[in-house]
């Protein structure tokens, strides 16, 4: 008896045009809609703050913020691909100041700035792999693996030089962070922008970002599925490490001094950065824009206040405030089962 | 005249999440003293009006009036509070405290009152008692990670009988029970609701059961009720079916042809044949050969495992031409082509905050070694989705939006077009209605067609006997008892040599 189950045509299906699909613009701000709402907000920030204070908006204030941001940003979208991963990772700050430490002090015993600063990057590289393998092969939990790191790496940061601050040596080396590597564009707006482009797409078009996501959404079934879970998730983690040690060189090209705390703010901030920025703790969601988006209104609000004169120790509860009113919006939008 | 006193009535209940309206005024009225069946295909909303029963969503429009009080009001609530009682599909278990604690604990009202672990221990014991005395006795102090699903599934049906709630909802209890369990458990319902004023909604696709145990039935069709209190010997299987809108689907109540020989073998793209060898079992697997495990779920997850790359320790080893070729993790099981689609979407199969997309072209991605996600695939993807009649998927939409079934078609979706060497299959139509059913059978035909090796557990016996060409039975320690070919194939033998219920 005739099967017809088996005729080519049902199996590859008529060509029948394909169900109506969203266009692209609609699916772009249905996809980013919470990344929309937070630069809404950050140009409502800058609003109330130039209406208060007349000179906020100039471009020597706005130049400010992108320069006191950049190395935030950059922690931020490390620290993002360890959260969608639904990990986390608390030793970025300590990558930090130990990278900072690291890359001055072989400067001042000679090394030149392209070793050193290949020096510091190891740091996080190391750092990266540690956590990555604890995570994946010793499968212990994200934040106890990096909270070790995060205190191991905060006290070698005060060893490395008894807890003296280390002026760079070398004059030049300012031009990492300043400088143009293409004309007209300052180079840490152009890291920050070359590093916004290159994860967003990696984290929308290529499998392994995709792969982020599947494992933070459900390691379990990505794993049976097939997906190379371990390897995805040290990868996340040397890509946190990385990005937090190439933060501190950028930072300490600026500064020129390298300080054992120049990093203890900067792990909760990244964190909070990525949380403002759309991404959920317990994996599977997170874009690079909202990240970035989100180091830039922290970074916003701590310049705001500054301008607006309060008090500094203010700084931490707007932030708070904030983040309650990012994650509560988010919450609300995801809508009500 | 009174009208009857119901125990629940919901009436118009209409309930939508976003855009797509699941309910549009569903009328279901349980009455004291009867099990009652409730059915319908998938995404006819049954597993939406239990939650809303239970008050685990809360619904649009309609009135649900639970023992004479209005569940919108608070008094209502309080009402319903401890009166209700849920098995639901996914087992709603504390996988780390013991099971006398799982059973007890729903039951202290109080948070600051004592907790006696005697006395939760005397009840739990009790409570599983009703089902089985000896998986009482020996259960009762584990801890509920360390329980297998089936003996979980024991779990949660006692403490949902055991908790003296008026109304029982039993979302497919029966899916994980063996034949003298399910028989126990069918004995307990019955005397339940006969010596006290109680109810237990029943859902079940197995219509020989629904037969066995249910008085009336609803039946969902597309969020409305075909059949409001109807009693089931009035109705025919096929009239059944009919009402849950699968007409199409009434035929598949008869046995299904074999595919032709001729047809089957020209298709067939030769990856050479399979030797599986285990304990005291050697089995030789052609391209296109369908072999059917039944029993379990012990010895057919172990042999799952071994294929799939799962297993820490195989006791089962797959070769070809003499070489072991059993891969070492599920990576390499399905960058070797060997696929593999479990029953068990929310744990095992889909990834839920990964768009429709990924998830259907997941494993493409790693047979192929694919780097970028390709421009290419919404076009892939959509025409997998009209291959298997998913109409109602939009591409960059969660899973989620998509009934339990039609996810399970998707699943099936991402080795469709791969023409995998061998497919596992694990229960793949688990909790799925029988047009989904009807149509998995033909997907799983024709990937034998083109030539895959398929391996394929199964708990409804009626399937392996209808497609499989050879089938492993195991006891439910997970020793194989047999294979049997097609042509021994009947409930009696499989019931026998598995000791499960058809």
């Amino acid at each position: 008896m005739a099967e017809p189950l088996h005729s080519s045509g049902t199996y590859q299906g008529a060509l029948s045009v394909p169900a109506s699909r969203p266009s692209m613009i609609g699916r772009l701000i249905s996809d980013y809609r919470t990344e929309l709402a937070i630069a809404l907000a950050i140009l409502v920030l800058e609003g109330v703050v130039s209406a208060l204070v007349p000179n906020a908006l100039t471009r020597g204030n706005l130049a400010d913020i992108g320069q006191a941001a950049s190395p935030l940003i950059i922690m931020a979208i490390g620290q993002l691909l360890v959260v969608i991963t639904g990990g986390i990772d608390l030793s970025v700050g300590s990558v930090f100041s130990l990278t900072g430490m690291i890359t001055a002090l072989a400067m001042v015993h000679g090394f030149g700035a392209v070793p050193s600063t290949a020096l510091g990057l190891g740091i996080g590289f190391l750092t990266g792999l540690v956590n990555g393998l604890l995570v994946t092969v010793a499968g212990l939990a994200p934040f106890v693996v990096t909270l070790i790191t995060y205190a191991a790496g905060g006290s070698l940061a005060f060893i490395v030089t008894n807890g003296q601050s280390l002026p760079v040596p070398d004059q030049s080396y300012v031009l990492l962070n300043s400088g143009a590597l293409v004309p007209g564009v300052v180079n840490y707006a152009l890291f920050c922008v070359v590093l916004l482009v290159a994860c967003e797409l990696f984290l929308r078009r290529a499998v392994a970002g995709r792969w982020l996501y599947a494992v933070g959404s459900n390691a379990n079934a990505s794993r049976l599925l097939g997906v190379p879970v371990r390897r995805t998730v040290l990868a996340a983690y040397l890509g946190s490490g990385l990005l937090a040690s190439f933060a501190s060189v950028l930072s300490l090209s600026y500064i020129s001094n390298a300080e054992a705390t120049a990093g203890s703010n900067l792990m909760l901030q990244a964190i909070a950065a990525v949380v403002i920025g759309g991404a959920s703790l317990f994996g599977g969601t997170g874009s690079a824009i909202g990240a970035v988006l989100g180091a830039v209104m922290i970074t916003a609000i701590q310049n705001g206040v500054n301008l607006i004169g309060v008090n500094s120790f203010w700084q931490g509860s707007v932030t708070a405030v904030v983040i309650l009113i990012a994650v509560l919006v988010d919450r609300i939008g995801k809508g009500r089962r | 005249m009174q009208a009857p006193m119901f125990l629940l009535e919901a009436r118009s209940i209409v309930k939508s999440f976003g855009p797509t309206r699941v309910l549009r005024g569903v009328n279901f009225l349980v009455a004291p003293g009867e099990v009652h069946a409730l059915l319908g295909g998938n995404g006819a909303g049954k597993s939406t009006l239990l939650k809303i029963v239970t008050g685990d969503l809360s619904h649009d429009a309609g009135n649900l009036v639970f023992a004479g009080h209005d569940m919108a009001s608070p008094a209502g609530a309080e009402a319903r509070a401890g009166r209700i009682a849920a098995v639901h599909q996914e087992l709603a278990l504390l996988p780390h405290l013991s099971v006398a604690e799982n059973v007890a604990l729903p039951l202290c009202k109080r948070g600051l009152a004592l907790f006696r672990p005697a006395e939760a221990r005397r009840f739990a014991v009790d409570a599983l008692s009703l089902i089985d005395p000896a998986f009482a006795a020996e259960a009762v102090d584990r801890k509920v990670a360390e329980l297998t699903l089936h003996e979980g599934q024991l779990v949660e049906i006692a403490r949902a009988i055991g908790s003296g709630a008026q109304l029982l909802l039993l979302d497919e209890p029966t899916a994980n029970l063996t034949a003298p369990e399910a028989e126990r458990l069918f004995t307990i319902l019955r005397r339940l609701v006969s010596e006290r004023p109680i109810a237990a909604v029943f859902v079940s696709h197995r219509m020989q059961e629904i037969r066995q145990i249910a008085d009336v039935c609803t039946i969902l069709r597309d969020g409305i009720t075909s059949a409001d209190r109807v009693p089931v010997h009035d109705l025919t299987d096929v009239e059944i079916i009919e009402r849950m809108g699968q007409q199409s689907a009434a035929s598949a109540l008869g046995p299904m042809p074999h595919p032709s020989p001729s047809t089957a073998v020209l298709l067939r793209r030769s990856f050479g044949t399979f030797h599986l060898s285990g304990p005291a079992t050697e089995i030789e697997l052609p391209p296109g050969r369908i072999l059917g495990l039944a029993g379990g779920p012990t010895g057919p997850s172990r042999l799952i495992d071994a294929l799939i790359g799962e297993a820490k320790k195989p006791i089962w080893k797959l070769c070809r031409n003499g070489q072991s070729v059993a891969p070492p993790n599920p990576h390499a099981a399905a960058a070797s082509g060997i696929g593999y689609v479990s029953g068990d979407r929310v744990n095992k199969g889909i990834i839920a905050a990964l768009p429709i997309i990924d998830n259907v072209m997941a494993a493409r991605r790693i047979v192929e070694r694919r780097i970028w996600v390709g421009w290419g695939e919404p076009a892939e993807a959509d025409r997998l989705l009209d291959t298997l009649n998913i109409t109602n998927g939009r591409l960059w939409a969660l899973p989620a939006t998509m009934s339990g079934g039609t996810q399970q078609k998707l699943l099936i979706a991402r080795w469709l077009a791969l023409k995998p060497q061998l497919l596992v299959l694990e229960e793949p139509t688990r909790g799925v209605d029988i047009g989904t059913k009807r149509e998995i059978y033909t997907l799983i035909r024709t990937m034998a067609g083109l030539g895959s090796a398929i391996v394929w557990w199964s708990t409804e016996h009626a399937e392996l006997i209808s497609l499989c060409e050879l089938v492993i039975a195991f006891d439910v320690q997970g020793e194989p008892t047999g294979a049997l070919a097609a042509a021994e194939l009947s409930d009696e033998r499989l019931a026998a040599a598995t000791g499960m219920a058809a």
